[in-house]
């Protein structure tokens, strides 16, 4: 069954409807549905365990244990006017940054038959769109013409080079022992148990998930590793002359790219949306979408484990220096990631005939 | 002068894998170390948040937990205040305004304006060093919020007086004064 089939399924959609429409209620249901609902999710989660580890008690006054604080702060930020001082980005420059970055929604790996871009290269078209969103910043930066603003521009720029590198390379190596660079070939490759996952069939895997994690992450400015971007540096770097509704927009464009690198993360070396078989026999029995959202649950549990996995080693180091990242970039993760290639090539040939 | 020791590729790579090793052994230190805090396995303080519940009532600061030398909020006492003009002249950010004149009685000074805005004020207590009569203290209030920032400013003057009013007080240090050279 096709994506435009199965999500004419899943929307209730006629099947004379044509395709371009069908991918356009599908990228907006997956921005509204699954990415805009992760992000407030996340933000709580990720705002109670920093609190946690930092014996402190967390936001607890919007709602019953805080619940409602995201959507305060979201509020908060709408009511916000545009800054029109000098250094703020333009708005028609703003919003084809916008645009692009939402654009790349199309390529998010979501689940087994929902996924709108699945083929022989498919697995590579995520990065790019990563790519795109980091190139994207930068220039949001540089366009500032301010000196917070370009300094972050320059730094996202190095960090856009030293991350992708090691990223691909990486998935070069996943694709290697899934024989495909297709997201369903990948999935299919691997099982539903921690044992059947690429990450654990062999230690260069396990390299090869390290290094893209961290190669992605770096790329993305994410936490420990957004000296471009962050509020405590360079009073706000690439996000200084950003406020109000724009940075809203900001700050979900960060948390997207989060989101999508760990959900690539999951699909590539942790098996993906597989259920386990007990589990799939059973939903079958309640009918295709009910499948459908299983493994896209699934999916997502496992993107949400990544960045929390993820949360707690950024929350107990403190923030990198911009040259001591691109230095971990070039000089680890890219002798790394070549190893993990090296390593995974042979274990394949070898020892896996 | 000390030579150079030539550096082998062998000795660079065991440096390279030790910096490896010591990076992720200090990282995962620092988990270790903070994994109790989110778990709560141990007991102890590893259970007890410092946050503290401001501004519910139960567990927040009062006054009389503060510091015995806190500088709150500064109050002058106009009975006492000489007029002398000390804390606006030693005040660093000029938030202090005094304006003086000849009051009713001729050792009196009428303290017409004592103005002190408080979002200049840092706090520093130079003027209460200064204050001669100890007028103007700190107080221990330091919840001063305001939704106006004209209300920030806060007058202890006696006000300003007319010209008429001018006239008249004239008139009776005149009186005391021939009375007074009269004795």
């Amino acid at each position: 069954m096709s994506w435009v089939q199965a999500w004419s399924e899943l929307l209730s959609l006629s099947p004379e409807v044509p395709a371009w429409f069908v991918a356009t209620l599908a990228i907006a249901f997956l921005y509204g549905v699954v990415i805009l609902p992760s992000a407030v999710v996340f933000s709580y989660l990720d705002r109670k365990i920093t609190a946690d580890i930092q014996a402190r008690v967390g936001i607890n006054r919007a709602g019953p244990h805080g619940v409602g604080q995201v959507l305060a702060d979201l509020l908060k930020l709408l009511e916000k006017g545009i800054s029109r001082e000098r250094g703020a980005p333009s708005l028609p420059w703003f919003t084809v940054h916008t645009m692009a970055l939402y654009s790349t929604v199309a390529a998010l790996p979501i689940g087994g038959g929902l996924i709108l871009l699945d083929t022989d290269m498919s697995a590579l078209v995520p990065v790019w769109a990563c790519i795109l969103l980091a190139l994207g910043t930068m220039l949001l930066g540089l366009d500032q013409r301010t000196v917070t603003g370009g300094f972050g521009g320059l730094r996202q720029a190095a960090q856009t080079l030293a991350g992708s590198f090691p990223a691909i390379v990486a998935i070069i190596a996943a694709a290697f022992k899934a024989g495909s660079f297709q997201w369903s070939a990948i999935v299919q490759s691997q099982g539903a148990l921690p044992h059947q996952w690429t990450a654990l069939s062999d230690p260069f895997s396990f390299i090869a998930l390290c290094v893209f994690l961290c190669g992605g992450l770096i790329l993305l400015s994410v936490a420990p590793f957004d000296s471009a971007l962050s509020p405590m540096e360079l009073a706000g770097g690439v996000s200084s002359g950003v406020a109000g509704r724009r940075l809203t927009l900001f700050w979900l464009g960060r948390f997207y790219g989060f989101f999508f690198w760990a959900t690539m993360t999951a699909v590539l070396f942790l098996g993906g949306w597989n259920l386990p078989g007990g589990l799939r026999s059973l939903m079958e029995g309640l009918g295709p979408n009910v499948v459908r959202g299983a493994e896209a649950a699934c999916l997502i549990s496992k993107s949400f484990l990544v960045m929390l996995a993820w949360v707690l080693v950024a929350r107990v180091i403190p923030r990198l220096r911009s040259d001591q990242i691109t230095g971990f970039a070039w000089k680890v993760l890219c002798p790394a990631s070549l190893l993990a290639l090296a390593g995974v090539s042979i274990w394949v040939t070898v020892v896996s005939g | 002068m000390n030579e150079l020791k030539p550096v082998s590729v062998f000795s660079s790579i065991l440096d390279y894998l030790k910096a490896l090793a010591s990076g992720a052994g200090s990282i995962w230190r620092a988990l270790v170390t903070a994994m109790p805090y989110l778990f709560k396995f141990r007991s102890g303080d590893h259970r007890k948040e410092v946050t503290e519940q401001y501004p519910d009532p139960v567990s927040s600061r009062m006054p009389d937990d503060l510091p015995p030398r806190s500088r709150g909020f500064l109050q002058n006492d106009i009975a006492r205040c000489t007029g002398c003009g000390d804390c606006e002249k030693v005040c660093p950010v000029q938030c202090i305004t005094v304006e003086t004149e000849r009051g009713p009685e001729a050792a009196k000074t009428w303290i017409s304006v004592f103005d002190i805005d408080f979002s200049r004020c840092t706090f520093c207590g130079f003027c209460t060093e200064v204050c001669a009569p100890n007028s103007l203290v700190h107080t221990r209030k330091y919840e001063g919020a305001v939704s106006r920032l004209d209300t920030t400013v806060k007058s202890f003057g006696m006000g300003r007086v007319t010209q008429e009013q001018r006239a008249k007080w004239a008139a009776v240090r005149k009186a005391q004064e021939m009375a007074e050279g009269g004795l």
